[in-house]
């Protein structure tokens, strides 16, 4: 959203690249190189148990990469100077490498799998979803809620719950079934909603008088009734039995509820937080690899292409980010890479602007003018000086950058131009249960916004304490 | 002459106009030609975000006919549209109408939206609520970020200083939207304090005239209390969470700005000349940030604008922002790009007056 | 040694009346990587009406000691100890309020650089008018200008130049401008922090027959704070040089250019260049200035000094009286003593006699 925020990053500072062992620099190279090889033999070739290597290489680099990063002495000393910052920096740093670790296995750690349905529908946090039991005629040949619809031409199910919201989530379990029938067997089994108000004496009287084979009216042939209420009372029926009870039960209920489709909401955060990192870290690692080289050109060689490319990148900046994200995806059609592509290009600008006003400053210092003197060619003198200084900043702004790519996504998912709907993401399913914030169900939103809103909070933080740390002309003293 | 949005907006035109033809004629002559050339650019400027949303919505791959039908259209179906649509004439006749039809106000007709209705008259209605609903949160955003701001610069790395730069991030950091949705759940839901969302209670709606479509104004030239209060209480939760949003930029921005220039060397010298702590703070130090940050608030707008369609959409705010969503939702194109001119239009004309004004308050960029 | 042509003129002094006196001043500052000592216990007299050239290498502590004097140490540094005697009050027990009062009315303070010292969106006058009603509320704006107004006729800058703004003023006359709003208060003491350093060299020049004129005629007392030793022999009537956040020596202009007693004076003196000089004897001294985070032991200068003894790495030496003790004369400090710190002269002076000043 924010792409102002970029120019209060601006910190000059000499090469970070410098800092970083040699060694360390080999090996850095050497793990991507590895990990872009499982990642293409996964992703583009399909190979099997490639998947398991490729988390556990990611993990290791994840762990080896924090470990040196803690124990190096340049973050030691930032301690003792910058108290406060450093905390912020590293507190969000380590929730950060939780999250990536969280998103690199999310199979490992989610109860449930992001599709599966787990309970009943509409489930607040920690409630304990009631027992049901199935009650049909003696003679009736069920043997589970789903026979119901195999069975018979004309068919009633009467429901009795405690409360309306497991109405209403039998009721969709129900319509469920009676949809996957009706569409091949031609089988109609309706839902009486009606007799949903009746006593349990009632419903069940009705029940046991009701005509099965009588050809008047529909006649009921089973009820679904919260355990507590029914159990008892079943057994002063003798043509009454008690088929099972319906559903899977749930002791603890679920953490943070269950969504219309009786989805986990936990679950579905831990297996999104995958797709909503990697929206965030590709379209900023994409507007980087466009904005630095097209930055470090403009401010480097001047004259024509300088004024045009400015012009442009101006005008883009200038130009609310959302919206134009909005416009892109909107032509492009949903998908996670027409997202980033969207997401990405409304942060060129921030990044080529970034770069090229410290080319341009760069440019004029005394060392350049002597590796020019001496020969250098262009390349060598972008790649060699110019480039080293400029990373710095850009580190910083990555950072940032990335927590305002998530909120963009999460915003193009809000506006219904996310993902696409089978694919777990926070943004998509805050977007759906945005629908349900009036009648009750905060759950649906809560959780996953707090997942986008810690995630990018952690980016920012991050990006913040780091600039202040870095920042020269912030610590002038 | 009768007052409507119109008249307000050109009302207001004229008067920064005026200012203007003021400042050209009374000014120095470097003031004078640094706001005819700002003036002057300001055309090139929007043809380029013009130029932009055209290459966006025509020559990206995917066009606007085939994302709006279904899957599975037959060819001819697809190309006879195209036709009517324009579609199949060269690239350069398509950019040519497109630029003459926007310079003579024709956006084009809705499609789903409001069916058949033309753009502009979607817009010319629309538009007035994204007004009402961004000027008071620019207001409320430049009063406490700049303060905060301030305080948090006066005191740097102080707990106060942490404080506020933890808050402006934490507001930062959160989704916009969502914000909006916890509003929602907390004042309208479970506290029962405000209304949901929409602009009015319908039963006050049709109560008085919408001369201008800014329900604040149009309540009040009708005398009518009750509606300009049902207004008023609808307008609360919707500002506050723009402003919350754009809050947390500014406040940093206002800091770095004025921490860098609490040391710069006027500001010791001023010191030491004697001057009292708080005039140093709050008059050198704040006119000073107010340079920087006046461009800056030319890039807010952009930035507010985007916020404004996450808002507007929470809050079935029937301003700019929803049409954009709702025009995406409905897949009605003229709809979207109208919305899109017009964000582009909006954003050409504040950052110009923004660099005007900047050349008031900077001596020094008059050039 | 005649490089110089000093020609100090000591009759505008009194001898007798010390206008400002720092007694035993510390400023610490805490960095990075421990607490840096920027200056050690220092005492320094001011006598009315003179000009003091505070001379030493960029580090030694001699913008600190000016920033001190006005009790304007920015943080992460603070005076640690110390007296700053002012008209017989100590200025370290006033409060910010206080010291608010004495800050461009009393001493005032004129920087480097006059580009960024002045407020680049604040009209010249009103940085006038600013500094006289801040001081003297009662004074009307018009009173303030008119007073401003020809305050700045006299240094030379015109009624019209004062409705511009300090990016359309020339350096000199911003430097100017910078006197005349130390001047408008009538401050006793005015403290240049290498207010000249930033001009070139004709400029320099005027301005310092300018300050020269001026010193005179409102009987201002200046602290110059400078490295160019050129300038010091121009204007300054006194000379204390400090060394790594001590003074190394005190005395007259010519006294301190003919007989150094210091031998980092010494060398500073025979590092100076000079036309009339063969490049070749051109003295460069040993080292580089000390880390004051963790300052050699003893004397600071005994590193680098070509005379140390053993004692230079064990004790700090005191400042002392090294010229010819007259009879009846006292071994205390005064106008005309000659000072140094150095175990070269204590030895000479006998170290348990020797009385610190």
């Amino acid at each position: 959203m924010a792409t102002t925020t970029a120019e209060i990053f601006v910190q000059p500072r000499a090469s970070l690249m410098g800092t970083v062992r040699k060694t360390w620099r080999i090996w850095g190279g050497v793990s991507l190189l590895i990990a872009a090889l499982l990642a293409l033999l996964y992703f583009v070739l399909d190979v099997e148990g490639v998947k398991g290597i490729l988390q556990f290489w990611a993990i290791l680099n994840v762990v080896v990469t924090t470990g040196l990063i803690l124990s190096s002495r340049t973050v030691r000393e930032a301690r003792r100077w910058h108290g406060a910052d450093w905390w912020l920096a590293m507190i969000s740093g380590l929730v950060l490498v939780l999250f990536i670790t969280v998103g690199i296995v999310p199979e490992y750690l989610a109860p449930y799998v992001y599709d599966e349905e787990a309970g009943p529908a509409r489930l607040g946090p920690r409630e304990v979803p009631a027992s049901y039991i199935l009650i049909t005629r003696t003679e009736l040949p069920y043997e589970n809620f789903a026979d119901i619809g195999y069975d018979i031409n004309t068919g009633e199910l009467i429901e009795r719950t405690s409360n309306a919201k497991s109405v209403g989530a039998i009721d969709e379990k129900a319509n469920r079934i009676v949809g996957q029938e009706r569409d091949t067997a031609g089988i109609r089994v309706e839902v009486n909603r009606e007799a949903t108000g009746l006593e349990p004496i009632e419903a069940l009287e009705l029940l046991s008088t009701s005509d099965v084979l009588a050809e008047r009216g529909r006649p009921l042939v089973a009820i679904v009734g919260d355990e507590t209420q029914f159990r008892d009372l079943v057994t002063e029926y003798p043509n009454l039995r008690i088929v099972g009870t319906v559903g899977p039960t749930h002791q603890g209920g679920f953490l943070f509820g269950t969504n219309l489709l009786g989805q986990d909401v936990f679950s579905r955060l831990i297996y999104g937080t995958q797709n909503t990192l990697m929206i965030g870290i590709s379209a900023a690692i994409c507007s980087c690899l466009l904005g630095i080289p097209l930055g470090l050109i403009s401010g480097y060689l001047g004259g024509i292409l300088d004024r045009v490319l400015s012009l442009v990148m101006d005008s883009l900046y200038a130009f609310p980010g959302l919206v134009l994200a909005i416009a892109i995806a909107a032509v492009l059609g949903p998908g996670i890479g027409n997202i980033i592509l969207a997401i990405a290009v409304i942060y060129v600008p921030t990044y080529f602007r970034l770069v090229r006003s410290q080319t341009l400053a760069i440019r004029e210092v005394a060392y350049v003018e002597a590796a020019k003197s001496l020969g250098a060619t262009n390349p060598i003198i972008l790649i060699r000086y110019v480039f080293p200084n400029v990373i710095a900043s850009v580190v910083v702004i990555f950072s940032i950058n990335v927590a305002d790519a998530i909120l963009t996504g999460a915003g193009l998912a809000f506006l219904g131009l996310g993902l696409p709907e089978t694919v777990p993401d926070w943004g998509v399913d805050l977007s759906k249960g945005s629908q349900f914030v009036v009648g009750g169900e905060w759950w649906l939103v809560t959780f996953p916004g707090l997942a986008i809103a810690l995630l990018t909070l952690c980016f920012s933080m991050l990006g913040e304490s780091l600039s202040e740390i870095l920042n020269p002309r912030l610590n002038r003293a | 002459m009768e007052l409507t949005f119109g008249t307000l907006c050109g009302g207001g035109l004229l008067l920064v106009g005026l200012f203007l033809l003021y400042a050209i004629l009374t000014g120095s002559r470097s003031l004078r030609n640094y706001v005819i050339t700002r003036l002057l650019l300001v055309v090139p400027m929007i043809w380029i975000l013009l130029t932009l949303v055209f290459v966006m919505m025509r020559i990206l791959p995917g066009d606007p006919i085939s994302t709006r039908l279904k899957p599975g259209t037959d060819q001819a179906t697809l190309d006879r549209l195209r036709e009517r649509a324009g579609l199949n004439r060269p690239i350069y006749e398509q950019y040519w109408d497109y630029i003459t039809d926007i310079a003579q106000g024709d956006l084009g007709v809705s499609n789903n939206v409001e069916q058949d209705r033309p753009v502009t008259d979607i817009i010319g209605r629309r538009f007035p609520a994204t007004i009402e609903l961004v000027m008071p949160s620019i207001l409320l955003m430049l009063i406490f970020g700049i303060i905060s701001g301030a305080l948090s610069a006066n005191r740097h790395k102080s707990a106060m200083d942490y404080s506020f730069r933890i808050s402006s991030v934490v507001a930062y950091a959160i989704p916009i939207f969502w914000l909006g949705l916890m509003l929602q759940i907390v004042f309208a839901r479970e506290l029962n304090l405000l209304p949901v969302a929409q602009r009015i209670n319908p039963q006050y709606a049709n109560e008085f005239e919408h001369r201008t479509n800014l329900y604040v104004i149009d309540t009040l030239l009708a005398g009518n209390w009750a509606a300009f209060g049902d207004v008023l209480k609808h307008l609360v939760l919707p500002t506050v969470t723009l402003t919350i949003a754009l809050v947390g930029v500014f406040i940093r921005l206002t800091r770095s700005n004025m921490i860098e220039i609490l040391q710069e060397d006027y500001v010791t010298a001023s010191r030491a000349r004697g001057v009292p702590e708080r005039k140093v703070v709050y008059f050198h130090a704040l006119r000073n940030s107010f340079i920087p940050i006046m461009t800056l608030i030319g890039l807010q707008v952009a930035v507010l604008l985007a916020g404004a369609v996450l808002t507007e959409t929470t809050f079935s705010w029937d301003g700019l922002g929803k049409l954009l969503r709702d025009g995406i939702a409905l897949r009605d194109y003229p709809v979207v790009q109208g919305a899109v001119v017009v964000f582009a239009i909006t954003v050409g004309v504040m950052s110009t007056l923004t660099d005007i004004l900047y050349a008031f308050i900077d001596p020094r960029i008059r050039f | 040694m005649s490089l110089f042509q000093v020609v100090p003129d000591h009759s505008q002094v009194n001898k007798q009346e010390i206008i400002l006196s720092i007694r035993d001043l510390s400023v610490e500052y805490q960095t990075r990587r421990g607490v840096l000592s920027a200056i050690d216990t220092l005492s320094l007299d001011l006598y009315k009406g003179e000009v003091l050239g505070l001379v030493g290498e960029s580090g030694s502590g001699k913008s600190t000691l000016g920033k001190a004097i006005m009790r304007m140490i920015p943080s992460p540094g603070r005076i640690t100890k110390g007296q700053l005697i002012f008209k017989n009050q100590d200025l370290m027990a006033y409060d910010e309020n206080q010291m608010r009062d004495v800050r461009g009315k009393q001493i005032s303070m004129i920087f480097q650089d006059p580009m960024t010292s002045l407020n680049p969106v604040q009209r010249i006058d009103n940085h006038i008018i600013e500094a006289i009603r801040v001081h003297e509320p009662n004074i009307s704006k018009d009173e303030a200008l008119s007073r401003s107004e020809s305050l700045m006729e006299r240094l030379g800058i015109g009624r019209r130049r004062l409705k511009e703004y300090p990016h359309q003023l020339s350096g000199g006359m911003r430097q100017r401008v910078m006197i005349g709003l130390a001047l408008a208060l009538k401050a006793n003491i005015i403290i240049a922090d290498e207010a000249t350093t930033s001009l070139d060299v004709i400029v320099e020049a005027q301005f310092l027959d300018l300050l020269r004129e001026l010193k005179d005629e409102f009987g201002l007392t200046i602290l110059l704070v400078t490295h160019n030793i050129g300038i010091v022999a121009e204007l300054a009537d006194r000379v204390a040089v400090m060394y790594a956040g001590r003074l190394a020596e005190v005395a007259n202009v010519d006294e301190l250019f003919h007989n150094p007693k210091h031998p980092y004076t010494q060398g500073l003196l025979r590092s100076v260049p000079n036309i009339a000089m063969d490049s070749q004897d051109l003295y460069r001294m040993d080292g580089t200035p000390p880390n004051l985070v963790m300052p050699p032991s003893g004397c600071r200068f005994h590193p680098r000094c070509p005379h140390v003894m053993d004692i230079c790495h064990q004790k700090q030496p005191w400042l002392v009286r090294v010229d010819e003790i007259g009879e009846g004369d006292e071994q205390v400090g005064g106008y005309d003593k000659h000072l140094a710190s150095c175990w070269l002269h204590q030895e000479y002076q006998g170290a348990t006699q020797a009385r610190r000043y």
